[in-house]
């Protein structure tokens, strides 16, 4: 199993587009994702499910967990640090 | 040579194009409903048989995440992006695992496919809305919806929506169904029931477009139409028309773009009569975002600011903060200079709104609804918005103006005037505190849709400091006709000399008194109304922004004295269609 733990940075946290970015990344992998809102201390959900991403209510200066498990883990949780590094495609401030 | 029928004129326009269908509780263009027997596509048990409710529920999930991509594709191509991420969003919803698995599992349990579909959406919504965020309220509501359309699917009630431009035909086109057809898409409206003051009919205005009531039998006439010609200034609609008649409209639709160019040319004017009396002419809006084309369009503020946007589709009320961001949204974007009436919620019990905890009534329309709500516990609700009015107004800088709906007596214009003073004073703590500016007053006027406060309208006046007249209901409660009932429709006219009547006994109240009279109900919009109104002493007309150049050009072409003369023979009418061709014969 591989794990990234990320500061979410961009403004609407993982809502709107932002979220719907994240699920679209996660859903291009075979590995089982999840994502827990460490903030918020929720349990982990399913990261290519818009409602369940949605549900963890991660808002801009959230930490959350991400957990990819399966053949391709390496390379989803590669693809989701890099997508975090980039405000999931929003601006991100300073 | 075509099937020529001949409705009653709701929009002004002349269209010519295909025919899309709409029959309620049906599909348009007449698909089977996926049944337990249709194969499914996706996420089938192997070895499934023939009923296969888990299937059958993925395939139709599968079917509205294909409906609202293309939803979304083409109001991107509209230039509407922001319409286009949330379509997306819901396309993403529509087949998202965490919904559809539930719904295909309780169906799988024996439940309908359908409610299955309905109670996954809402328990969906129902976690998103239990966040602390705001913003997920919104979210919630986009399941709820998401899970409406995979149901309608299922029921075989699903709407496909035209692909070309079209000119809908329907019996009646419900608000939810016409205000999904991208404006692009929708050339015209021709409905065999319906009221000139049915939704359909008040969005073709915005849109410019045609749009024909009561057209009798012309759904059964449609069915094999392809093809039809409609005029929405005549009433005069042609299925299937010949290229004679396809030319001749042709040639009305040139003429009257042409007329339409020269009101245009209006636009940076003040609107007046030909002998130079000045009459203001507003916008009715519906939320923010309908600002720039107020603007555009030549409107010299809001006469009619719908607030309802805030209220709807959400499980509790509108915070203050929430809607302090609406309203100075609206005041910043027309300035201080075009001021913007904000009419207080006019909700009650036809809509179940579930934080009013209102018990269902008879007669909602005759019900607890508008200022009533403030006797009957809902005094907070009241006093919440005034408090947000007052914060918006005075962080965008503006005076700020409020109308309430609804209004029978002079006890609930004092109570008006009481909740706005003790919405000032919470207000005004709130902004001292942060360190913002507080408006000075706040414009207070009342709606005049009931007759008792037109009879009261002396007495009223010397309270207020407007009135506005809002002529769908007055006429509605004076000729006690229900207005969206088309059996009705020739009680529902608001040229009728009895409204009239009334309409001059509000004027006549407020000029004792000094204050100025607004119309914002659809009479003000059209121009053959428009110069009735001005006629009997009107001093504003609020309509939707799509017409006021017709508007203007109107009450350009006459002087005071013909509007004088009109509205007194109008009063002296017998029925409104002699109103309407005496204002008519004015018009040429």
């Amino acid at each position: 199993m591989q794990v990234a733990e990320l500061e979410v940075h961009n403004k609407s946290g993982l809502h709107a587009r932002p979220a719907a970015t994240f699920v679209k990344t996660a859903a291009g992998f075979r590995s089982k994702v999840t994502i827990e809102n460490l903030t918020r201390g929720t349990n982990p959900a399913n990261a290519k499910s818009l409602l369940a991403v949605l549900g963890c209510g991660v808002e801009q200066g959230h930490l959350v967990r991400v957990s990819a498990e399966g053949e391709d883990e390496e390379a989803a949780i590669g693809a989701v640090r890099a997508l975090a590094e980039g405000g999931f495609g929003e601006a991100v401030p300073g | 040579m075509g099937t020529r029928f001949v409705g009653r004129p709701g929009a002004a326009g002349v269209a010519v194009g295909p025919v899309w269908r709409y029959a309620a509780g049906g599909v348009g263009d007449g698909r089977a409903p996926l049944t337990a027997g249709a194969r499914a596509t996706t996420g089938a048990p192997a070895g499934a048989g023939a009923a296969d409710p888990g299937g059958v529920v993925h395939a139709a999930a599968e079917e509205a995440a294909r409906q609202l991509e293309a939803l979304a594709g083409r109001v991107r191509d509209l230039g509407r992006e922001d319409e286009a991420g949330i379509f997306e969003a819901q396309a993403m919803m529509a087949t998202d695992p965490e919904l559809v698995d539930a719904a295909a599992e309780l169906a799988l349990a024996g439940e309908e496919p359908a409610s299955a579909v309905r109670a996954a959406a809402a328990a969906a919504a129902a976690t998103l809305a239990a966040l602390p965020d705001e913003l997920l309220a919104a979210r919630a509501a986009d399941v709820r919806d998401v899970g409406e359309r995979i149901a309608r699917i299922l029921l075989g009630e699903d709407v496909a929506l035209p692909e070309v431009p079209s000119v809908a035909i329907a019996d009646d086109l419900p608000p939810s169904v016409a205000a999904e057809i991208p404006p692009g898409l929708l050339l015209g409206v021709a409905l065999e029931g319906g009221s000139v003051t049915a939704h359909a009919v008040i969005l073709a205005r915005g849109f410019g477009i045609p749009a024909i009531v009561g057209a009798k039998g012309l759904m059964a006439a449609a069915q094999s139409a392809t093809a039809v010609a409609l005029d929405g200034g005549t009433g005069e609609i042609v299925l299937d028309p010949d290229a004679g008649e396809a030319a001749e409209f042709a040639t009305r639709a040139a003429a009257l773009a042409e007329s339409r160019r020269a009101a245009a040319g209006l636009r940076g004017r003040p609107c007046a009569t030909a002998d130079g009396e000045r009459v203001v002419l507003l916008a009715n809006i519906g939320s923010p975002e309908d600002a720039p084309r107020a603007i555009e369009l030549g409107a010299e503020g809001v006469g009619l600011f719908r607030t309802e946007f805030l209220f709807m589709k959400r499980q509790t009320a509108p915070t203050e903060t929430e809607q302090v961001a609406g309203y100075r949204a609206a005041f910043q974007a027309f300035g201080p200079d075009r001021p913007v009436v904000v009419r207080l919620a006019d909700i009650g019990g036809d809509k179940a709104l579930p934080y009013l905890n209102l018990p269902a009534e008879a007669n909602p329309f005759l019900g607890v609804r508008a200022i009533r709500l403030a006797a009957a516990g809902s005094r907070e609700l009241l006093l919440t918005q005034l408090r947000a009015v007052w914060r918006a107004a005075g962080l965008a800088g503006v005076t700020p103006h409020v109308m309430a709906p609804m209004v029978a007596t002079l006890a609930d214009a004092q109570l008006l005037l009481d909740l706005r003073d003790e919405a000032r004073a919470a207000a005004a703590v709130t902004a001292g505190s942060a360190g913002d500016q507080m408006p000075e007053k706040m414009v207070t006027g009342v709606m005049v849709e009931i007759p008792s406060a037109a009879i009261l309208a002396p007495e009223l006046a010397r309270m207020v400091d407007f009135f506005s007249i809002g002529t769908n209901d007055l006429t509605q409660y004076t000729m006690a006709a229900d207005r969206g009932n088309p059996a009705l429709a020739h009680l529902q006219d608001a040229l009728h000399p009895a409204v009239l009547q009334l309409i001059r006994m509000v004027v006549a109240g407020a000029d004792e008194a000094g204050i100025p009279v607004a119309v914002c109900g659809e009479l003000g919009g059209d121009p053959v109304g428009a110069l009735v109104l001005v006629g009997l002493g009107v001093d504003e007309l609020s309509a939707d922004a799509g017409s006021l150049d017709t508007v203007r050009a109107a009450l350009a072409g006459v002087t005071r004295a013909e509007l004088t003369d009109l509205a007194a023979r109008a009063l002296a009418a017998t029925d409104a269609e002699t109103v309407r061709s005496l204002a008519r014969d004015l018009l040429k």
